[in-house]
Formats: C-alpha cells, structure tokens, sequence
C-alpha cells in the first residue's frame, strides 16, 4: 500500500499539509471502522445471499403444500400428480435473479406416494431438464436420501436449512450446496422444498463481495468446512479443523447455519 | 523411440523428430470416435443397467419419452434402441394401463457376472482391481483428511442396519454407502468417477462373496475403512481400501480357474 504522506513529502508548498492530515485521519478512521465492522458486515452479505434464495421457496412452499395435501385426500398423490404440481413452482425458482439457481423442486416425504417408496420432482440444468434417477449410469432411485442432510434436517427441525457444500451424486453431480424448506399442510410433513447452487458459483459471487472488505473472509458451515475463502491457501471443501483458522473467532450468520472467520490482512 | 524419458545425450535426435512425431498426447486426442450411433449408446447403457442389476428382474423401465428427455435423445433412438433389447430378451413390453417395458423376470445379474468372469482375461481383471484402487483408495484418503468424524459416522451406522434387509438390498446398500464414503473426499470429479467404477465393479464384489459369510466380511472391511474416514486417519483407510480390492481381485481370479473350460 502506498503512504498517503509521501506525495506531501515530496510537496514543499504549505498548502499540501492539511490535506495531508486529512489523508491521514480519513485512513486511520476507515481502518478502525473496518476493522470493528468487518466480521458483521461479512455476516451480513452472507445473510443478504442466502435470504433471497430462501425467501423464493418459502413463497410457494405454502400453497404447494396446499395443493399435494387436497391430491393426498383424494387418494390420488402419484408422482406424475406430484411432478405437475410442482413444475411451475420449480420454474419461478429457477429463474431466481438474485442467485444462479441450478436446480430446484420438491423432495417427498419418504412413502407419501401412493406409487413410489421415494421420489424427485426435480429440474435442473440450463435447460431446466427434468430429473430421470433411474436411467442414469448408477440407478440412482433406490438410494435412500433420508439420512441426506438437505433431507434430513429441515424434516426433523421444521426449519429451512442450507445444506453443505457437498458433492451431490443424486442431482447435480457437481459440488453443491442446497437450501431446503419444510413442507407442512394440516400438520403434516410433506416433503421438502429445494434449491441447489453450484459452490463454484458462489465462490465466483461471495468471493468479490468478501474482497471488498479488506480483509480476508473464510465461509464455513456447521462442520466448520470451508464454502468460500478470500484467502488463497484456503481450499473449498478443507476442514479448518487443525488449520490456523481454527482458533480465530468465528461469527454465526443469522437464519443460516454458516460462519465468517475475518483476518485482518 | 516409444520411450517416455530420454537420456540428455538422446536430446539432439529427439528434437530433430519433434515435427515428425506428434506428442503423445495427441494421440488420445486423435483416438478413432467410432461409428457408434446414439441408439448403441442408449442400448449398451440399458444393457449394463440391467446386467449390473441396478435394473432388477421384473423392473419397469421409465417410459419411452422420460428416457428420451433422460437421455438427451430423440425418442425414435430410444424405442430403437428397446427393440433391440426385447430382441435380445432382455425386456418385455407389455400394453395397456399398467404396460410398459420391463425387464424380464429371470434376469439374474450374478448369472451375466458370471458369464462376464469367464470371457474376461487376469489381465483385465487385475487391471480393473488397478483403476478400481487407485481411484477409491485416493478418495477415502482425501475424505479421512477432510470428512466430520459426524459424517462418517452416520455413513457408518448405516451398515450396522444391514442385517434386517434382504441379499439385493444389502448389496444395494453397500453401493451406497461406498459412494457415499467417497463423496465425503468432498471432489465431485472423484465422486462421479467412483460411480462410474461402482456400477461396473459391484457384480463382481457379489460374485468374489456370493454368500452370506461373503457379504458380512466385505460389510466389515468397509466398516474398517469407514472407521479410519472417521478417525481421520488417511493411511489406514487407503490400505485397508487396497487390501479391499486385492482381496475381490484374488477371489475373482480363483473362481474362475477353479472352473472348468477356461482359457
């Protein structure tokens, strides 16, 4: 960084010193600023990102709800029903300006339907392609996602749920993070409502917001895994469980279940 | 001139050749694509899948036009590609209602395992065990360094539950879990491979313990190997990972001179 006094130096005329110390000051207020702010500011552009995303599926997971519960009573809930139902809702979160949105849809509840032990009303991809589990090179329909964490979590707590990062061998096949939210119609768990971002961009969006801090910024989740890193030597996907990183403060995000660690460069 | 490394003394030549032979990796590059159609493609896909038994005997298939949006294809490749199939006797179509195409009742994926050991050389299948290791075994290394012992864990318990299932959802089930400890690495690349690996190797891990003693050793070796993962020991869960494979391979190949009429 250069020394805001050494133009002055180099300046012989009076007229350069006060602005010289105001230089000064300026510097050393946004410092001090920075550094009190930083890892709430951090926090909160986590929040901010992760809000609108769960703000989309809390919009229509209600009426979804709504609707699979009046197919339910009718006896009638199979996963063609369940795939129109949800087509449009997945269609609007896909097209989600605030965040690049991967895939999105709606995860039923392990035996709801009246065809299907478990299934994916899932779209996803640039085309938004519908998911077919069981035609791909593994077949995917049998494995059990109810000790998945975008599955199990918002099902047990009732609460949404931004789940990973972690390598999504059922949909994306891709290192993803998913945000999922509970599904409830007359007190009953239906499913989940979803959305899945790829981490590499999240990593291309958070990573300059976090640089323009100032400071080096380290995303983590529950497990303490890193999402994102302002720092280099950092790598998406490292546990800081050991690292350097483990013993600096860590700052929860609110409603999300992530952390910023914040050094000052 | 095949060699990969050249001496100092070699380097004049060598670069005298340079233009004349392309690099090596231009081989691969140039490698013949082939004429193979798309509807060959879908046929083998589906062929494996249900020699493999990730399609079970009696299983419907997704329809015609859901394969054809799975696929990525026209749907005329897809019904192409099931004509052949039934022509083979692999699936039946039925109409009506509940019709479809389904795969035929006595499809017995230890049977075309078998058929495979027997058409396929040591060499291959010790170079299967080879691609099958090193893939696996850098992947749980990776998961032991970066894994949550929590992860691991519920990985873990999932094979304790095992005993009340039946022998194909068992096997299903150590596919799973297999998958799942590889995904821990946190490397979609590792994750999809292993995959790809998974569902041409699986028959073999069932034919190498076709009984039930067979299946809980492989059930407890995975277990070491979860362990490890837990632990955060990398070393071990690669070792016992190779151990694993070399142990499938020698089974493999003991089976199949133990049988008569093999090359």
């Amino acid at each position: 960084m250069t020394d805001p006094l050494s133009h002055g130096r180099l300046d012989p005329s009076n007229r350069s010193l006060p602005l010289k110390k105001f230089h000064r000051r300026a510097l050393e207020d946004a410092m001090s600023t920075q550094t009190t702010t930083a890892p709430a500011d951090a926090a909160r552009i986590v929040e901010d990102y992760f809000g609108a995303p769960i703000r989309m599926l809390d919009s229509w997971v209600g009426a979804c709800a709504q609707e699979l519960a009046q197919l339910l009573s009718e006896g009638s809930l199979t996963r063609p029903r369940l795939d129109a139902v949800v087509e449009p809702y997945a269609a609007r979160t896909l097209a989600l300006d605030a965040v690049p949105v991967y895939g999105a849809g709606f995860i039923a509840a392990i035996d709801l339907l009246t065809d299907a032990h478990s299934h994916l009303a899932w779209w996803q991809g640039e085309d938004g392609r519908k998911l077919v589990l069981a035609s791909q090179t593994v077949n995917k329909e049998y494995i059990d996602y109810s000790e998945l964490e975008w599955y199990r979590v918002p099902m047990s707590t009732g609460q949404p749920h931004v789940a990973g990062p972690y390598v999504d061998y059922l949909c994306s096949d891709e290192y993803t993070i998913t945000i999922a939210v509970p599904a409830v119609a007359g007190g009953r768990l239906l499913g989940v409502a979803g959305l899945d971002l790829l981490v590499s961009e999240v990593e291309r969006e958070l990573t300059p917001r976090f640089a323009a801090l100032g400071h080096q910024v380290t995303l983590t989740n529950g497990v303490g895994r890193v999402v994102v890193s302002t720092d280099p030597r950092c790598a998406t996907g490292d546990s800081v469980r050991g690292s350097r990183l483990a013993d600096l403060p860590r700052v929860s995000c609110a409603g999300v279940a992530l952390d910023v660690i914040v050094e000052s460069i | 001139m095949d060699s990969l490394t050249s001496s100092p003394g070699a380097r004049t030549e060598q670069d005298g050749q340079r233009n004349r032979h392309p690099h090596r990796l231009q081989g691969a590059l140039f490698q013949p694509i082939g004429d193979e159609g798309r509807a060959e493609l879908v046929e083998r896909r589906l062929v494996d899948a249900i020699h493999r038994g990730h399609l079970r005997a009696g299983e419907r298939l997704p329809s015609e036009s859901e394969l054809a949006r799975s696929f990525g294809v026209a749907p005329v490749t897809v019904r192409e590609a099931l004509l052949t199939l039934r022509g083979q006797g692999l699936i039946v179509t039925r109409r009506g209602r509940n019709g479809g195409s389904f795969v035929v009742d006595d499809a017995d994926p230890l049977a075309f395992a078998h058929t495979a050991l027997l058409h396929t050389s040591r060499l291959a299948l010790r170079d299967m065990g080879a691609h099958y290791s090193a893939i696996t075994g850098a992947a749980v290394r990776l998961a032991a360094r970066r894994a949550d012992p929590s992860e691991a864990s519920r990985v873990l318990r999932r094979l304790e539950r095992l005993e009340d299932l039946d022998v194909d959802q068992q096997r299903r089930v150590l596919d799973d879990v297999l998958v799942e400890l590889v995904s821990l690495s946190q490397s979609a690349r590792l994750t999809r491979e292993q995959m790809k690996l998974q569902a041409e190797f699986s028959p073999y891990l069932r034919l190498a313990a076709p009984d039930d003693a067979g299946l809980r050793a492989q059930s407890a070796s995975l277990a070491g190997i979860i362990a490890a993962v837990e632990q955060n020991d990398p070393d071990a869960a690669g070792s016992r990972t190779e151990q694993l494979v070399a142990d499938v391979i020698d089974a493999l190949i003991h089976l199949q001179s133990s049988r008569p009429g093999v090359p």
